[in-house]
């Protein structure tokens, strides 16, 4: 009784990774998913158990065709998308962006294609002081043969918030202390994480720590 | 590895703190010869991750000899290679496609 007891803590905590980790295909926007005409971002987005790759290019300030690839360990996903910013404010002191993203793609499981498709919208204000984002995401997932991972509609919210200590200019290195709150599928569960953000010029990284001991390291080129 | 964490970001901060300030923000320089400037003022250009687009979009111009970015001051000035200038609609424009908006006269 105990031992299946386990089992299927160890299925909860294994499903809870595999949904953690198809979640994390919103992770690219911790920067603008667009960046200038003719800018190439490179993103890796990375925690113990999955690793994502985002690559974009920017046709316009507007719009950016980008490629998601990410491997949980049990399924990969290979998503194009198309990025655009749909509104911005530039403000004297601050900017405001909208975005709204969507893609699909192809989810691999135990040699088998399905498709994948995602839409993603995102909102963020920013200063030289402050720093505000919201995202919410949504994947259609036509695989459900992955047992961990058994739902073909996800949601995911997320809120960060952040500060800098000190206010560094062009060619200095930027310090950022950023909350991020998650909130995965229909759980009430809120679960929130401290990253650190550092950044000099077109490089940028962050790393994090959960208060359940998960960690978090992204990082971020614009060339 | 939460202590190398922990660790890591206690020197990242350590070095932060360390960046000289009195430092020019002086961006590249691809020519000393430049005899001319244009100082722009910038709205919305908050960050350095994302204003490096004005400097690449600007370097990219072959009148541009360098470019100078400013946060704390808003504004980013161009220097001109010799008898070479962009005018101010060229200039508004590749601020524009970098996201941004031009403030002339500011």
């Amino acid at each position: 009784m105990v031992r299946i007891a386990g089992r299927e803590r160890n299925f909860k905590f294994m499903r809870f990774l595999a949904i953690l980790a198809i979640l994390s295909i919103g992770g690219i926007a911790h920067a603008h998913p667009v960046s200038f005409k003719k800018g190439v971002g490179i993103m890796s987005y990375n925690n113990g158990e999955m690793n994502e790759v985002l690559l974009t290019y920017s046709f316009t300030h507007r719009f950016a065709a980008a490629t998601t690839f990410l491997n949980d360990g049990d399924s990969e996903f290979l998503i194009p998308r198309a990025n655009f910013l749909l509104k911005r404010w530039n403000n004297d002191d601050s900017q405001g962006n909208i975005y709204f993203s969507a893609g699909s793609g192809v989810e691999t499981y135990d040699n088998k294609g399905y498709g994948a498709h995602l839409g993603e919208f995102v909102a963020d204000w920013e200063s030289r002081k402050y720093y505000t984002y919201f995202e919410h995401l949504y994947i259609n997932r036509e695989n459900q043969s992955n047992p961990m991972i058994p739902e073909r509609d996800y949601n995911h919210t997320k809120l960060r918030l952040g500060f800098a200590p000190f206010l560094a200019d062009y060619s200095d290195l930027n310090v950022w202390f950023i909350t991020q709150f998650d909130r995965h599928m229909d759980e009430d569960k809120i679960e929130a994480t401290q990253f650190m953000r550092f950044y000099i010029k077109n490089v940028l990284w962050e790393v994090g720590a959960g208060f359940n001991g998960n960690f978090a390291f992204n990082f971020m080129i614009h060339i | 590895m939460k202590a190398l964490l922990l660790t890591f970001t206690m020197l990242m901060a350590a070095n932060a703190f360390a960046v000289d300030r009195a430092k020019d923000p002086v961006a590249t320089t691809k020519n000393e010869t430049a005899t001319n400037e244009l100082k722009v003022g910038v709205k919305g250009m908050v960050c350095a991750f994302c204003a490096q687009g004005i400097e690449k979009s600007f370097m990219a111009q072959k009148e541009v000899a360098a470019i100078e970015v400013s946060l704390a001051n808003k504004y980013v000035k161009i220097k001109f290679k010799d008898g070479q200038k962009l005018s101010n609609e060229k200039v508004a424009e590749l601020l524009k496609e970098s996201g941004y908006e031009a403030v002339f006269g500011g």
